[in-house]
């Protein structure tokens, strides 16, 4: 992988480079409070874009798998009926994804294009986006409380996925090509050859970096093998489940959630679209189907569904990683304090206090 | 299980409604055909057990098991009035225009079980995607041993297809056998539940070379499996068909997932060892 060395002041340039090759820029800012937002570029706020502050809690996966996103249209006139399908022509570029959901994008991909199907709508959006990385470096800032992407191992500088990588060395910006449209960006004047001094203020910065995350360790090995083997005890699900206020959040913030739901609603005349919406495994609604027989009423049972999908084994192997690239965004949100963080160390006390049992 | 690379697979053909034909109460089937021939190809030599998305304009869309046999012309869903969008699709008169795709699923492994002798146990609408192996067992006769079917509904007006069962025991080595919970002035078979069948004199069932096909309400479901296995039938060689929520049909919008398996993909055909396994009502 190539690498270059932007000066600080001209890192936004990369903002106009993209633009200028015909990409509508999303980027991060700062809004009210501290709340931070990813949010189209134009010239009036380009100067606002900020790199080191808080990820933002909804996460830039919506510019992949749109929160809803139409499907096609659907017309029945004059005795004829079309089906037709809409496609997202925009060419996206997301200027500051952060190393989590960077992995978040990878876990898309491998979902929906790897498998018996492939998503044409998925596959048509994400063939025009563009992903500039950041790395996180700044403790409090980069890195929050909940962070944990030391333990999913996805950060907090990312190997693969992006087409530009950028790293905050002081002063200056490392930036590193992951794809040939990456590479291509180097050919801009801002771009200038880098010493071994930047490489080892790279690998020191990393290093201290990963010394400053609040939970370094985490036990997701043991997780796994408690959730693929069944020996999550009915206990602890039901724990679990108590402190679930049903609300959904921890599926809206997920970068790696792949659930949706389909709805055809009105668009004019004769005339209807249909959307896919994000949907959430935390609703009592999500496997009720029509005659109101659902077989997965209780809450816990709905806890113990997201996270066997996201830990078992079985789909680790299949998707190639746990569903979960360490945001820390579900711990942020939930109210019972069950985020995964959370739940595998629950689900580890759990599998102790058990095999504490098993005579010797 | 092939790749459709180029083609998108959300996308409906557009159907033509030819005639219904009432069931029992508040159950219609509907024959159909694609509006443009070509588009039949897909369905060309689908496997009993599998199913389609099918779209009502205005309404949604919604999965619909395959009551007919590959080995038959007609295409048709048997279908039930149950939510919104079956509802819709009650209201369509012949020549009005709906919406296909498929066929999804992974279907009955018919082939598996040449040689061996069939035992259907159905229960309501739950006959509606067994019909399909039934027929193709009839129309394979050949390769199958003794076929025998154990349909119970609610009341003798629920109970559907029955010329057609009347047409099968007229086959050698094929009996039906019904039972109604409530028996009305006119009914003068068995009354009782479907796994009561099994035990009534001059019935015998055979769990040796034998495989079941289930496929009813939860409630039915449990029973019956109950009878089988205690009748000596193995869990792989119980097979069922499950029915979840589901919207995409092909793997990816999340509702059908229980345990390790899409039930669009990787079901929704189960043996009733899987289906322990995956740990879920069904």
């Amino acid at each position: 992988m190539k690498a270059r060395i932007v000066a600080a002041e001209d890192v936004l340039s990369i903002v106009d480079l993209l633009r200028e090759r015909g990409h509508e820029v999303v980027a991060p800012f700062q809004v009210h409070g501290a709340d931070t937002i990813f949010d189209t570029v134009n010239d009036a706020n380009r100067s606002r874009i900020a790199l080191h502050i808080p990820n933002p809690l909804y996460p830039p996966k919506r510019f992949v798998l749109p929160h809803i996103q139409r499907l096609m249209t659907i017309q029945q006139t004059d005795g004829k009926l079309r089906f037709e399908p809409v496609l997202d022509g925009r060419r996206l570029a997301v200027f500051g994804m952060r190393s989590c959901d960077v992995a978040g994008v990878g876990h898309l991909d491998r979902f929906y294009l790897d498998r018996d199907f492939r998503d044409t709508y998925y596959a048509h959006v994400r063939a025009g986006l563009f992903i500039v990385n950041f790395v996180c470096s700044v403790p409090g800032v980069d890195i929050g409380p909940d962070c944990f992407c030391l333990c999913t191992d996805t950060g907090p500088a990312a190997r693969n996925g992006f087409d530009l990588q950028l790293m905050d060395l002081g002063g200056r910006f490392m930036a590193v090509a992951g794809s040939p449209a990456g590479e291509e960006l180097f050919s801009a004047p801002i771009f200038r050859k880098g010493s071994p001094d930047d490489v080892q203020k790279r690998r020191e910065i990393l290093s201290a970096a990963r010394q400053s995350f609040l939970s370094r360790t985490s036990w997701f090995s043991a997780a796994v093998r408690a959730v693929s083997t069944g020996s999550v005890t009915e206990e602890t699900w039901e724990e679990i489940g108590n402190r679930c206020l049903e609300c959904g959040g921890c599926t809206f913030v997920c970068p790696a959630c792949t659930c949706f739901t389909v709805t055809d609603r009105p668009a004019g005349p004769h005339r209807y679209e249909r959307v896919r919406v994000w949907d959430s495994c935390a609703l009592a609604g999500f496997t009720r189907m029509a005659g109101g027989f659902n077989p997965r009423k209780a809450v816990h049972d709905r806890r113990n569904r997201r996270f066997f999908r996201k830990l078992s084994h079985y789909f680790v192997q299949r998707e190639l990683s746990v569903a979960c690239v360490g945001c820390g965004r579900c711990a942020a949100v939930c109210h019972g304090d069950i985020g995964m963080p959370t739940v595998v160390e629950m689900i580890r006390r759990g599998a102790a206090k058990e095999a504490a049992h098993v005579p010797a | 299980m092939c790749r459709h690379d180029e083609e998108n697979v959300y996308l409906p053909r557009v159907a033509v409604l030819e005639r219904v034909r009432d069931e029992i109460p508040d159950v219609r089937s509907f024959y159909w055909r694609f509006a443009d021939p070509a588009d039949d190809a897909a369905f060309a030599g689908f496997r009993p057990g599998q199913f389609a998305q099918v779209s009502i304009v205005g309404a949604g869309e919604f999965p619909a098991s395959l009551p007919p046999s590959p080995t038959e012309s007609e295409r048709f869903f048997t279908i039930r009035r149950v939510g919104s969008c079956t509802a819709a699709m009650h209201e369509l008169r012949p020549g009005d225009l709906f919406g296909v795709r498929g066929p999804y699923g992974n279907g009955f492994p018919m082939d598996d079980y040449r040689g061996k002798n069939l035992v259907f146990v159905a229960g309501g609408i739950g006959i509606i995607p067994l019909r399909s192996c039934i027929v193709y067992a009839m129309h394979n006769r050949q390769h199958y041993g003794r076929v025998q079917v154990f349909y119970g509904a609610r009341t003798p007006t629920e109970l559907m297809y029955r010329s057609e069962m009347a047409e099968w025991c007229r086959e050698k080595g094929v009996e039906c056998h019904l039972t109604v919970d409530r028996a009305d002035a006119d009914w003068k078979g068995h009354v009782g539940v479907v796994g009561s069948l099994f035990k009534q004199p001059g019935i015998e069932v055979a769990a040796e070379n034998s495989v079941a096909f289930v496929c009813g309400p939860p409630v039915m479901f449990r029973f019956v499996i109950k009878d089988l296995l205690s009748m000596g039938f193995s869990e792989d060689r119980i097979v069922s068909t499950l029915e979840r929520y589901m919207k995409c049909g092909v793997g990816k919008c999340g509702h059908c997932c229980i345990g390790v398996a899409y039930v669009c993909v990787d079901g929704p055909v189960f043996t009733y060892e899987q289906i322990r396994k995956l740990g879920e009502d069904i």
